[in-house]
């Protein structure tokens, strides 16, 4: 199985956030708006870090 | 004194009431454990064999898919091999998975391609899904002490 640094990212984020969102918060609507926040933030964080580090001489 | 406009009215006390998810009575420790211990084994069965079946399917599927996608990508399952000994959290958090852990190093997969460029991304998802269904545990273990609906 070949994914994308991209790919492998939302599959991820799409993952977690969904159990997050379930265990965390019992309504269905405070589930879905949870989890599309941490879904959200999971790729915005990693996109922020990336450019971040993308000058960086690793 | 008070009117009847500064106190919430019987109806829509009922109806908060009503509309709030009711939390499971308690059961007791030992049957919690069971419980909790059926919820390790196979992904998402704490929350079916407490009636929560949506949550519980969902709760499988995410654990079960991210344990595939993660042998799919090369990723490495740890044993009880101790040369390194922090070693030993990777293989707790591979334990946590349960039935699908054992399943996989039963049948020798796992082994961990280093040369695959998703080695380090399937090892991951390998141990996240172990540590998430940790997570589903610790929640089945309140829901069945009635600690939470």
């Amino acid at each position: 199985m070949s994914l994308s640094h991209i790919d492998a990212l939302v599959a991820f984020a799409l993952i977690v956030s969904t159990v997050f969102a379930l265990i965390t918060k019992n309504e269905p609507r405070e589930q879905l708006r949870y989890g599309v926040f941490v879904f959200l933030s999971f790729l915005a964080v990693a996109i922020a870090v990336g450019w971040i580090m993308y000058p960086l001489p690793l | 004194m008070t009117s009847n406009e500064d106190s919430p009215s019987f109806d829509s006390v009922q109806s908060t009431v009503r509309d709030e998810p009711q939390p499971t009575p308690p059961i007791s420790t030992a049957a919690a454990v069971a419980v909790s211990a059926g919820a390790w084994l196979i992904p998402g069965l704490g929350h079916i064999l407490l009636r929560r079946w949506v949550r519980g399917l969902i709760f499988m599927a995410c654990v079960v898919a991210m344990f595939i996608m993660g042998l799919a990508m090369n990723g490495k399952l740890y044993g009880a091999e101790f040369e390194i000994p922090l070693q030993i959290f990777a293989l707790i958090a591979n334990l946590g998975a349960g039935l699908p852990y054992l399943i996989a190093k039963y049948m020798g997969l796992g082994i961990g391609v280093m040369t695959s460029e998703s080695y380090d991304y399937g090892t991951t998802f390998l141990w996240v899904a172990g540590l998430l269904n940790f997570l589903i545990v610790l929640d089945a273990f309140d829901i069945a002490k009635g600690r939470k609906p």
